[in-house]
């Protein structure tokens, strides 16, 4: 309900925000010595973060900037998070300078007009350094809205020794091998060679993307387009419908008990999954160490792959922030800073998206003795130059999640027809954004 | 017994009591250690669980024991976690709710004596109300609260979890009928006969009578601050603040998916243990209070 009221004021908000735009100049850039006299001005700014160890970051900008105190708060992670923000932006008072923001919700502030936007503050200038389709996930034409933090490019993790028995010795390269691989492994090991979970829109979305499709457009303003139902996602479907038809790959929703218990016992051989999931893995099957491998995610098209993503986030400053400059530089340095960057990447393992730390032998030549050695980073690094970068999201992805559970996810769970699944979610969305006043194109 | 007369429950029980055999009942004896079963399981669970990493967590048998000990390992993980937070939210979590019981005992008891011994306009409208609000649940409250302390600038701060915390509908209910019960109304009269004020009458001889059920109000109050979760959820927003309900669901949130997540289930669950022992030591050393008073309850004519 609360979401809802939220929506039609928002959209109300961004057609009036369509008639100002007609009037309003674009801001000018920020001088540098607007900057300097900002960045040596003593100021308190806050950040509302949940990256694990961000604090180090934090610790970097202030020993960089000795004017600014910032104060970082965790206030929860993900629904939470974004609730406070929201209570705290429809309050007037107690909000963030800074925020934490995921990828698919950025367009959800961009609606409410709750961001700033950084490109008069210096943000094209970092354009180059980050991989193409995290800079592109973040900005709408000319205006820049969040800065990436890390990125989740989807591979595929899956158990060597299992697939070995059923004589799969090559991680499969095409969807094709990898439905041959699953049917070997099913018959010969009684193992599923992975899970496509029914809870998780995330995940699923991140195989779309990989295939290419790009269902979801917002011009920044009111007007969506969604088509769920494009080849491109109908190959995906059609595909995991012949898998689940051949019970050759398992259902059950993922990061519930079943299903950890899955991956440590090997029953699951293996989860297509982003690249914060080897370490995460390895946080709850630490007795199958050396037993897993990591190969790119299998493709449609061996000549030319693409890859998806699968979480990340970003910061992004507050347009109600009262030290808009203190409050972009944070967003920035934190993000750019080669040492704090590389920091991120290496000891809280978040997956990098500046090409600078991909590439820094300290990163990408580690190598990780729960898969047998191998230089996992340097794969997924591999993999993130290949993620499709057309594919966007809705400015309101939490119903498109909620509703993809009851639809397509219901589908899969039960194992039934999911292109009917597909459809139902299609027009759940549809429905949604009409009655909440989008234009759906 | 006098043949011809029915038996007075009473005469019953000191029939049974005579002989022992009598007083098994086969059906009683398993619904009580199915009673115990339900609530003592998941606690030998959480125990064991304490003892695992997360390895054994998803490969080993939820009553058995894994295949290393690591109690002392999840301990110091759980110590580290952002440079001692759990200590952190311990220390507010005994704050919250040891200055929370405190309170709701003396003003339960205080109400509930009145209620109980003292004639006054509106009496039975006001216990009326006091019994309605029982029926509300604290969750519903919980919004309109945060409003109210949002107004009066005391949201984030630790007055937001401890005032609405003191205030015990159902404390004043159970010291009402406590008092009726457990304080003569010929003391009292003596009392005043001798010439004692009334409130000294209530300290010296209405607290002293009443201990086991201010025991009680306190158990139940301490009890419900300590795993009270929604009200800290949306009253605190700083970190520094947090109990540990709402501590360690934000330490289990890191184990959700997402960038730079990490799998801290044993720590979580450790926590979640440690979190619950003084709660189980309270009850234990206040118990002898309790059993005494309800024994002086029953036997008193």
């Amino acid at each position: 309900m609360r979401t809802t009221t939220a929506m039609k004021l928002g959209a109300t908000a961004a057609v009036a925000a369509l008639a100002l735009t007609a009037c309003t100049a674009p801001a000018d850039d920020i001088s540098n010595a607007d900057f300097e006299t900002a960045m040596s001005t003593p100021t308190t700014i806050s950040m509302w973060a949940w990256a694990p160890g961000i604090e180090n970051q934090v610790a970097m900008f202030e020993e960089a900037y000795p004017a600014i105190d910032v104060v970082l708060e965790n206030v929860g992670q993900g629904g939470d998070h974004y609730t406070k923000v929201r209570t705290a932006l429809e309050a007037g008072t107690g909000a963030p300078d800074v925020i934490q923001l995921e990828y698919q919700y950025v367009p959800s502030f961009v609606l409410t007009e709750s961001l700033l936007d950084l490109a008069p503050y210096g943000a094209n200038d970092v354009a180059d350094q980050f991989t193409p389709w995290t800079w592109s996930q973040v900005t709408n034409g000319d205006a820049v809205y969040a800065i990436p933090q890390d990125a989740g490019p989807m591979g595929n993790l899956y158990r060597e020794d299992i697939l070995a028995a059923a004589g799969i010795t090559e991680a499969p390269v095409t969807w094709d091998d990898y439905a041959v691989a699953a049917e070997a492994v099913r018959n010969q090991t009684g193992s599923y060679i992975t899970a496509l979970s029914g809870n998780d829109a995330g995940s699923f979305l991140g195989l779309v993307w990989a295939a290419g499709a790009a269902p979801f457009s917002y011009d920044g303003v009111e007007t969506i387009s969604v088509d769920l139902t494009g080849p491109a996602t109908q190959e995906v479907i059609d595909y995991w419908q012949d898998l689940i038809d051949r019970d050759l790959v398992s259902t059950d929703p993922s990061f519930t008990d079943g299903w950890y218990q899955g991956l440590a016992n090997g029953t699951l051989a293996g989860w297509l999954t982003a690249a914060w999931g080897p370490a995460f893995l390895q946080g709850t099957a630490a007795d199958t160490t050396g037993l897993w491998r990591a190969a790119p995610l299998p493709t449609f098209d061996a000549d030319n792959p693409i890859a998806g993503n699968w979480g990340g986030s970003t910061l992004a400053a507050l347009s109600a922030t009262e030290h808009p400059i203190v409050a972009a530089e944070l967003a920035k340095f934190i993000n750019t800073d080669p040492e704090a960057t590389l920091k991120f990447a290496t000891e809280q393992f978040l997956f990098p998206t500046r090409t600078e730390v991909l590439t820094s032998p300290e990163f990408a030549e580690q190598e990780s003795e729960f898969y047998g050695g191998q230089r996992v980073n340097e794969i997924f690094a591999e993999i993130s130059a290949t993620v499709d970068t057309e594919f966007q999201w809705l400015p309101f992805q939490d119903f498109v999640a909620a509703s993809f559970v009851d639809t397509l996810g219901k589908a899969i769970s039960e194992k039934g027809d999911l292109s009917a699944g597909l459809a139902a979610w299609q027009d759940a969305i549809v429905t949604y954004a009409t009655e909440q006043g989008f234009t759906v194109q | 017994m006098i043949a011809g007369t029915v038996p007075t429950s009473r005469q019953i029980l000191r029939n049974r009591r005579r002989h022992p055999r009598d007083r098994r009942s086969l059906l009683l004896t398993a619904l009580v250690w199915l009673g115990v079963a339900y609530f003592l399981l998941p606690l030998l669970w959480l125990a064991i669980a304490s003892t695992k990493d997360n390895a054994d967590l998803f490969t080993t048998f939820g009553f058995a024991f894994g295949d290393e000990f690591n109690f002392f390992n999840n301990i110091v993980d759980l110590l580290e976690f952002r440079d001692g937070a759990f200590w952190r939210w311990t220390g507010n979590t005994i704050l919250y709710a040891g200055a929370s019981a405190v309170g709701a005992t003396a003003l339960a008891t205080a109400a509930g004596y009145a209620f109980a011994k003292f004639e006054f306009p509106g009496r039975r409208f006001i216990f009326s109300a006091i019994l309605g609000s029982i029926m509300i649940p604290a969750t519903a409250l919980a919004l309109p609260t945060y409003l109210v302390f949002s107004s009066l600038g005391m949201v984030n701060t630790p007055w937001a979890i401890i005032i609405p915390s003191i205030v015990s509908p159902f404390g004043v209910y159970l010291m009402r009928v406590y008092a009726e019960d457990s304080v003569p109304n010929s003391l009292i009269e003596a009392a005043r006969i001798d010439g004692a004020s009334e409130v000294r009458i209530f300290f010296s001889i209405g607290v002293r009578l009443m201990v086991p059920g201010m025991v009680t109000v306190f158990l139940f109050s301490l009890v419900g601050v300590w795993n009270n979760f929604f009200l800290p959820l949306i009253m605190l927003s700083s970190s520094d603040l947090y109990p540990l309900t709402v501590g360690l669901a934000q330490l289990q949130a890191l184990s959700t998916g997402g960038g730079g997540s990490t799998a801290v289930f044993s720590t979580v669950i450790t926590g979640s243990f440690i979190s619950i022992v003084p709660l189980v030591v309270a009850f234990l050393f206040l118990q002898r209070y309790w059993e005494s008073g309800l024994a002086d309850g029953s036997t008193k004519e």
